[in-house]
């Protein structure tokens, strides 16, 4: 029995596997990746600063803005990579260059780079989108892994428009040929598709994505974000948690609970006497590294207060302590820049009620333009580190 | 030419760079039993993608050029492409949700009933398509009619 013969480059009859098609969505697709990566550097240097570099404390909604457009374009950016893989994935089937030459050494390390840049970007979506759910069904860190595979992409991207150069300026321009139907094998102009459709149709499909999940960071979407891990009003005192006071090992306070400052001057307060210290306003978004957000109403009080009444020069970084048991983010700090701004706040209220326990009860801190993650809760002690 | 090329090997050169960076930072924070299997998921991304969503959706491709060869079917060809494409990606995205239903690691977590949801997103998808599908028809029959009648141009 003879086996059918395996596809070759031209298997593929739809004229829509064109060099065109694929600058096209290409450019979509470089530009989504574009954002995601930067917005994705941004988050990853507001968790874990290097020394050169002061991050500002406003505006105040900047990191709501970034990782709500981190988790949407790579959101989007999922119909675009299938869009992009089926244009080009006759190419799949290109003969290998054979016998060795320059030019099939060059052609295999080309092919190399791609697999490298599809590979790295799938799983890069994947893992992404699945960490939104909180769902981590694999056996390597997702932090560092995903920073890692970013750069790897953009690398293998940009191989890959080095590569393409020369074919992607040829046909940057849109041409007649756009706008006409094409009906592989048929009679034709019947039920083709033309590349101006396919372009609409593509759109619509990164559209829907983000229409239906973006709500989770935009709330007017929020009742539509039916792909979205989280609902905007949804939770204790109507906003949405990550970490419980279960998880973190908390729980309710006795009477003996004091909150302290450490610096050039020790405070200690119970929480009566943090009550009765002037209390400031603030309102501020909850934005998280898994791209949802809300805004909320704090009351507690300023951090620059607190670093006032202990003597603490101007300019100083704070370590924030929190009674949580264990976790990367049971201590934090507080950059001179944020510390110093007058939205920080040990927050005591939420919403115009006590902080509930899952909130941070007794007393969290709020600073605008920082991931979720670092807006410690459960807090006991701050220590002036310099 | 030569800034073609010199953008090209800058670009290169970049990348490169950019991919080296990546890979250190790889093998400087993964442990090593991590690490090994690493190679194996992004294996899998590209068996997921290029030997079967790709072909999936090539085969219904096919399956629905062929079938719109059909008397009549040409102009229901394109809502009907277009509404099984929105279904597919609406459903690939909805499947960790899905999967993952009541198991969030808190009650804020998935909260909505993420099946119901789906299932009136894709009702959805297809109501609009079927309503595209009847205006462009309706449409196209007033335009024969008026054709037919020498009324075309009307002036």
């Amino acid at each position: 029995m003879k086996l059918p013969a395996p596809p070759t480059e031209k298997s593929f009859p739809s004229a829509l596997h064109h060099p065109r098609v694929a600058t096209v969505i290409g450019r979509w697709l470089g530009l989504a990746v574009a954002i995601c990566f930067l917005t994705g550097l941004f988050s990853h240097f507001l968790q874990d600063t290097p020394g050169w570099l002061d991050i500002p404390s406003r505006p105040a909604s900047l990191y709501r803005v970034t990782q709500g457009l981190h988790v949407l374009s790579g959101t989007v950016a999922v119909p675009l990579l299938l869009a992009k893989l089926w244009t080009v994935y006759p190419k799949l089937f290109a003969k290998l260059p054979w016998p060795p030459s320059r030019k099939a050494l060059t052609t295999a390390l080309e092919r190399v780079s791609i697999l490298v840049l599809v590979s790295a970007m799938a799983l890069e979506l994947f893992t992404g989108f699945l960490n939104t759910l909180q769902w981590y069904p694999w056996p390597f860190p997702f932090k560092q892994t995903h920073y890692a595979l970013a750069w790897i992409i953009v690398g293998a991207l940009l191989v890959h428009l080095a590569v393409k150069l020369p074919l992607i300026l040829a046909h940057w321009r849109r041409t007649p040929a756009d706008r006409t139907p094409v009906a592989a094998s048929l009679p034709p102009a019947i039920t083709g598709l033309t590349r101006r459709g396919l372009f609409r149709t593509v759109a619509g499909g990164a559209a829907l994505a983000g229409i239906t999940s973006v709500g989770q960071s935009f709330s007017p979407l929020g009742p539509v974000a039916v792909l979205a891990p989280r609902t905007p009003n949804i939770g204790p005192q109507g906003l949405p948690i990550n970490r419980t006071a279960k998880d973190a090992g908390v729980a309710r306070i006795d009477a003996n609970w004091r909150f302290t400052v450490t610096g050039p001057r020790q405070l200690s307060y119970t929480l009566d006497e943090l009550r009765g210290l002037p209390q400031s306003r603030s309102d501020l978004p909850i934005a998280c590294v898994e791209g949802w957000s809300q805004g909320a109403r704090w009351e507690g009080i300023r951090i620059r207060d607190l670093l006032h009444l202990c003597g603490a020069p101007p300019g100083s970084r704070v370590r924030v302590v929190s009674m949580e048991k264990g976790g990367f983010y049971a201590t934090s700090e507080l950059p001179p820049e944020f510390a110093d701004d007058p939205l920080t706040l040990l927050a005591l209220r939420l919403n115009g009620t006590e902080l509930a326990l899952d909130h941070g009860f007794p007393a969290r801190i709020i600073a605008p333009n920082r991931p979720g993650v670092v807006q410690t809760k459960w807090v006991h002690r701050l220590e002036v580190i310099s | 030419m030569t800034a073609v090329r010199g953008a090209r090997i800058a670009l290169g050169a970049v990348g490169v760079g950019f991919g080296l960076w990546g890979l250190w930072l790889l093998v400087d924070a993964v442990e090593l039993p991590a690490l090994i299997r690493l190679p194996i998921w992004l294996g899998g991304a590209v068996l997921a993608d290029d030997f079967f969503l790709v072909p999936l959706t090539l085969a219904i491709g096919w399956l629905v050029t062929r079938w719109s060869i059909g008397p009549d079917r040409h102009r229901t060809v394109g809502p009907v492409r277009t509404s099984l494409l929105y279904v597919g990606l609406t459903t690939l995205i909805a499947i960790p949700l899905l999967l993952r239903q009541g198991k969030g690691v808190n009650p804020t977590v998935l909260p909505r009933n993420y099946l119901r949801d789906w299932l009136l997103l894709e009702a959805t998808i297809v109501l609009v398509g079927t309503v595209v599908f009847v205006v462009q028809r309706s449409r196209f029959t007033f335009n024969r009619s008026r054709a037919s009648s020498g009324d075309i141009g009307g002036r």
